[in-house]
């Protein structure tokens, strides 16, 4: 095994991952499906709410709409390569996670390619079809260096969520059961990190910038592209380098997960 | 089985249910705390919106953070993400053992599910007691309009648990429900009205949702209480409940007749 580098077990493992869930033919498209009506109603949401009153916290519909776009491909970066994380939770309490521990590969990497998340296709395809539309009916002058800056962010973003549940994963080793804090984190981000966040008042956004940094997703890259940055109650140049949360919280949340696994104990034993 | 016996199996299956989610008890607090969270969210959110705005389409901002609130709250334990253990016994081919039993299998899951929305019901009460501390609640207009709201939550119950139970019986078609169940939880989300209330959505999509079931879940039980919804037009709401009801059991047990001669035992 020594000779196989991580990211070609990586492939390998989805590969067959992909293959189980294909199997189920109705499941494949209506789970894209679902990725799409889920995501999909917070725009209609969105729509509907901005179509009444104008505007949320002095955002048009142009501006949420473009904040939706990035969260929506940052979540698909998750999701697409790292959602089956979120079963980890349940492998933990039946003890399949004995069986990961038994094979000579790393065990986060087991744990990502556990299951294909065909619903992240739905995601994926939404989100890019979203920034494109959003991103160009946005008040922005695209320039190269913008969309270099648009890249990264949307990156960073994905790897924020990913670390946040990563974390997750390290607590589940812990705790018998972690499921509604990772629905919760899942269900907020979708439903509230489209906002300008900075409406929630300065102590809410200051906690979205640290204990749940959800707000390093989308919404602060997006003030420096709208040209909002003065909305923000954090000096310019932080704000500008927030694309570089994704890897802090990753390396944080990976950090968390290798300390706690050991503290993994089979259940019934 | 007389029908005390059955009776008797009915109950047992419902309290099951609600041991299984009350017995995961960290999982538990945090569905209470975050849904608590959720709640303060959805009130900041409808206020700032309405932020010094007089009524938008004859409703006023109060009405508006209270539905919010309530409809958070009706959701959470209506539509839980875990609801019905049929899919994973279908799948481990447990059906067999369920199918032998002397209680019929739709009343297996209709008592299980029971008790697991009893089981969440203090997630629900927890999460209104928080709107009620931060003043987002506000009481009925009147005592005919508060009994008629708790009928239609009733109501909405019964909608809600024949919609799952149909939603898991595609299980028995697809082994996979995945896929299903997301498209119909936040389908019905955004279309029972939990989202956002059917006053303001534009006509041609209120009319859409006036023509499903889902409307019957959330938006109607919350509008009466309001008093948003009144009178005749308040009755005519809880009547198309009924009939939602008469027609979705009747649905229920075609699929069911069907469903019997799909089954097949995985690893048997």
């Amino acid at each position: 095994m020594a000779e196989q580098t991580w990211l070609r077990q990586y492939v390998i493992l989805e590969r067959a991952a992909l293959r189980a869930q294909l199997q189920y033919r109705v499941n494949f498209w209506t789970t894209l499906m679902g990725g799409i009506a889920y995501q999909g109603t917070q725009l209609l949401f969105l729509g509907v709410l901005l179509g009444k009153f104008g505007l949320i916290g002095g955002w048009g519909f142009s501006e949420v709409a473009f904040v939706f776009a990035m969260r929506l491909a940052s979540h698909a970066l998750y999701v697409v390569p790292f959602g089956s994380l979120r079963l980890t939770d349940e492998m933990v309490r039946d003890g399949e996670f004995d069986r990961v521990l038994l094979r000579p590969v790393n065990p986060f990497l087991q744990l990502v390619t556990r299951m294909f998340p065909l619903m992240s296709l739905g995601d994926a395809l939404l989100g890019c079809g979203a920034l494109v539309v959003f991103g160009w009916q946005a008040p922005i002058d695209w320039t190269p260096a913008k969309i270099g800056y648009l890249i990264l962010a949307v990156i960073g973003g994905g790897l924020v969520e990913t670390g946040i549940q990563t974390f997750f994963c390290g607590l589940s080793f812990v705790a018998t059961s972690t499921f509604s804090l990772r629905i919760f984190a899942d269900s907020s981000i979708t439903q509230f990190s489209g906002y300008p966040l900075t409406m929630f008042g300065r102590a809410t956004f200051y906690a979205f910038c640290t204990i749940f940094p959800m707000a390093f997703i989308s919404f602060l890259p997006a003030t420096v592209l709208l040209g909002r940055t003065s909305d923000v109650p954090l000096p310019a140049w932080l704000t500008t380098l927030s694309p570089l949360a994704g890897t802090v919280v990753f390396v944080l949340g990976y950090t968390f997960f290798t300390k706690m696994m050991p503290r993994y104990t089979s259940p019934g034993s | 089985m007389s029908t005390a016996e059955q009776v008797r199996a009915f109950r047992g299956m419902t309290r099951a249910g609600t041991r299984s989610v009350l017995i995961y008890r960290g999982d538990l607090i945090t569905g209470a705390v975050t849904l608590v969270i959720q709640v303060v969210l959805a009130i900041a959110v409808w206020r700032i919106v309405y932020s010094g705005r007089g009524p938008v389409d004859g409703v006023d901002a109060r009405t508006a953070v209270a539905y919010a609130a309530i409809a958070a709250c009706l959701q959470s334990v209506l539509l839980p993400w875990q609801f019905s253990s049929l899919p994973m016994r279908i799948r481990n081919g447990q059906i067999a053992t369920d199918l032998t039993r002397p209680l019929g299998l739709i009343w297996q899951v209709f008592g299980q599910n029971l008790g697991v929305l009893l089981g969440r019901l203090p997630l629900g009460a927890i999460g209104l007691a928080a709107a009620a501390v931060l003043g987002a609640l506000t009481l009925p207009p009147s005592w005919a309009a508060g009994l008629l709201s708790l009928v239609a939550t009733v109501g909405g119950v019964m909608v809600a648990m024949l919609c799952n139970l149909i939603v898991s019986m595609v299980t028995f078609w697809t082994f996979e429900v995945g896929g299903p169940l997301i498209v119909y939880r936040f389908g019905s989300a955004f279309l029972s009205g939990s989202l956002i209330p059917l006053w303001f959505m534009p006509g041609w999509l209120r009319a859409s949702v006036e023509w499903l079931p889902f409307q019957a879940q959330v938006y109607t039980p919350v509008s009466i209480y309001l008093g948003q919804t009144r009178g005749g037009q308040a009755l005519a709401l809880v009547a198309i409940q009924l009939v939602w009801v008469v027609l979705l059991t009747v649905l229920l047990e075609l699929i069911w007749r069907r469903a019997r001669y799909r089954v097949v035992v995985q690893g048997g």
